[in-house]
């Protein structure tokens, strides 16, 4: 029930805990009873069922329960692991609000304290697919959700150009149209128009999926920098086992059919590139555990 | 010859022997005639698509060729292109071309304009409400499915022999199209963009006029300017059916024609109908193009306008009734500037 003062708590639990490599693995994830800290999203028995008395019905995750903790001026990077097809999607479209997904059919989905009703901007969601509006310019797609708001044009230009060369694209750039950029630049537009509304909490589905290994390694990095900055709780769904450890302070690893959180898991903080952490020999350990233990899930199936 | 190596491909060299070889040529041409969905020289394309022209007046030159008793097909039945395009003055001075196209024009693009102001909308808003789709879905399945030819002697007597028969009967035999056709566009927008939208804190008014709508119109204006096209066929046949005196346009040239028969004349308004149905659709694809630069490429002047003027209304909005959500967003954003201190 300790944590170091702005770390991520390596907290000491009820439940079985060792150590591999970079890790601290949990044999379940937490509850509310059991972290120190205010507490930003909760799942308690969140079950979500489609098709609930039709022919054949699908229950995508069962009973998921786990907490995140509001760690004070950072927040948490936390990803979820697992094999395809175990819901975890479902968990960040709970988190949002989006419709199939949500409402849950039984269980709570809490942020902050309160049910989630519907989506806001204060849960901000960066895609796989890419999802820039054809018709808006790099500008205008950054700035759209202050447009939304009624931020008068000049106000959010400038803040939207302040975030556009933050996210590492050029000032030629922002009167381009998405159909003009690759798929690394789009998914950075992606990201700025996310950050660009400060969301307290920040949702990634698979955002750098479709990316090649070496643009994904700089969208790692560009991402860990502007994590920093921003100090929201970052929910990360990601199919790589490396990147989930080393963007990770923590990680949820599910099972499948249905999804469930099989275990809680601790990790260092990506305090160093990429390219140096995935040399080291504790990195790899913990990959390892991971990719075994996720491929005996799927085996399992 | 043998120094053309794009032209080469290894299983071919030994037919590089004898280049004039009548083995060697013929295939070689099929294959670069036909090419799998291959891309055409835009004047090839022009040139093969005269050539199909061509092979039709040959084609009509031939069945109306010789003096009139020797022909395939009598003088009465069809006249010979020379005879044809002798009568061109007359129908241009006597029969007032222009001023009939004109007509014609006009009452299309009437019709066919309030078609698109009734239809867009209502389809927007099918589009966006599936409640609202299905309560219209009885009318546009009618609308859609009626044999439209069939509603003539209906419009007659609801909206008289005038002008306004006729643009209602255009209205009637299109907005239809329109409300499904814009419904449909409007449908097909994928989810992953109203999510996006909703994450980013959009209100569903804004989703609708901000997202749906303008990823939508490209498609919109495509399906409407084929439309346009259908509702330019349908013109004619509100003009052929027609109550006594002159009722204008080309269609009731084509039937006074008949009537008095001028072959020749319904022959050349045959030619001109669709040549000035081709004018109008590249016209049209030209304002799509400018106005979607998005989808088409190139500058977009027409749509740079709709910006600008976009831009204007925001500008006078916010000037004339500062709404209430200005004034809280300016201090957020201040905090916002936070990152470059």
């Amino acid at each position: 029930m300790t944590s170091a003062a702005g770390q991520p708590a390596l907290t000491t639990t009820d439940s079985a805990t060792r150590l591999v490599g970079m890790s601290q693995v949990l044999e379940r994830p937490r509850t509310s009873a059991e972290v120190a800290l205010p507490i930003v999203v909760e799942f308690r028995k969140v079950t979500k069922t489609y098709g609930l008395g039709g022919p054949n019905p699908y229950t995508a995750i069962k009973d998921v329960t786990f907490v995140v903790e509001d760690v004070p001026n950072k927040g948490e990077f936390v990803c979820v692991l697992g094999p395809s097809g175990c819901g975890k999607s479902t968990i960040l479209r709970l988190i949002a609000g989006l419709a199939p997904q949500h409402p849950p059919t039984s269980g709570a989905v809490l942020v902050q304290g309160a049910p989630v009703a519907a989506p806001g901007a204060d849960r901000g969601m960066v895609f796989q697919d890419y999802t820039s509006f054809d018709h808006r310019t790099v500008l205008d797609n950054v700035t759209f959700g202050l447009e939304c708001q009624g931020v008068p044009r000049r106000q959010r230009h400038d803040l939207g150009r302040w975030w556009i060369r933050r996210v590492g694209l050029r000032e030629a750039d922002e009167s381009k149209y998405p159909h003009q950029l690759s798929g690394g630049m789009r998914q950075r537009v992606a990201i700025a128009r996310t950050l660009i509304l400060r969301p307290r909490i920040i949702l990634m589905d698979e955002p750098f999926g479709a990316l090649d290994p070496q643009t994904r390694m700089h969208m790692q990095d560009l991402l860990i920098a502007l994590w920093r900055e921003v100090q929201a709780t970052v929910f990360f769904v990601t199919h790589s086992i490396e990147e989930a450890v080393f963007l990770g302070d923590r990680a949820y690893v599910m099972s499948n059919s249905p999804g469930t959180i099989l275990r809680e898991m601790v990790i260092e903080p990506a305090d160093r590139p990429a390219k140096e952490m995935r040399r080291e020999a504790r990195f790899q350990e913990t990959v390892g555990y991971l990719r075994d233990l996720i491929s005996e899930l799927e085996e399992g199936q | 010859m043998e120094q053309k190596p794009p032209n080469q491909t290894l299983g071919r060299t030994g037919l590089t022997g004898s280049p004039e070889g009548i083995g060697g040529t013929a295939p070689r041409f099929a294959r670069r005639f036909f090419v799998l969905r291959g891309d055409v020289p835009r004047w090839q394309a022009v040139l093969v698509g005269a050539l199909c022209i061509a092979i039709c007046f040959g084609f009509w030159w031939i069945v109306t060729a010789g003096q009139p008793e020797n022909r395939f097909l009598g003088p009465t039945v069809l006249p010979s292109p020379s005879e044809t395009f002798a009568t061109f003055p007359t129908l241009w001075f006597d029969r007032a071309l222009t001023r009939n196209t004109l007509v014609t024009l006009k009452r299309v693009a009437l019709g066919f304009a309030l078609a698109a102001v009734v239809g867009v909308p209502i389809g927007v808003i099918c589009g966006c409400f599936r409640r609202v789709a299905a309560f219209f879905a009885p009318l546009t399945i009618v609308g859609r499915n009626i044999p439209v030819a069939a509603l003539i002697p209906l419009t007659f007597s609801l909206f008289g022999i005038g002008e306004i028969q006729k643009i209602m009967f255009i209205f009637i035999a299109c907005v239809a199209f329109v409300i499904s056709d814009t419904a449909g566009a409007i449908a097909d927008i994928g989810t992953q963009y109203l999510d996006t939208a909703l994450t980013l804190g959009a209100r569903p008014r804004q989703i609708i006029l901000k997202v749906l709508v303008p990823l939508a119109l490209p498609s919109v204006f495509n399906s409407l300017r084929v439309l346009f096209g259908l509702a330019f066929g349908y013109i004619m046949l509100a003009e052929l059916v027609k109550f006594g005196g002159e009722a204008g346009g080309l269609g009731d040239i084509i039937i006074t024609s008949q009537r008095r028969g001028q072959r020749e004349h319904i022959l050349l308004v045959l030619m001109i109908i669709p040549m000035v149905a081709l004018a109008l659709d590249r016209l049209l694809f030209t304002l799509q193009r400018s106005l979607f630069p998005h989808r088409y490429g190139g500058a977009g002047l027409l749509w740079r306008l709709v910006c600008a003027g976009l831009h204007a209304w925001e500008s006078l909005k916010l000037l004339f009734w500062r709404h209430g959500a200005a004034a809280p967003v300016a201090v957020n954003s201040g905090d916002a500037s936070r990152p470059s201190a």
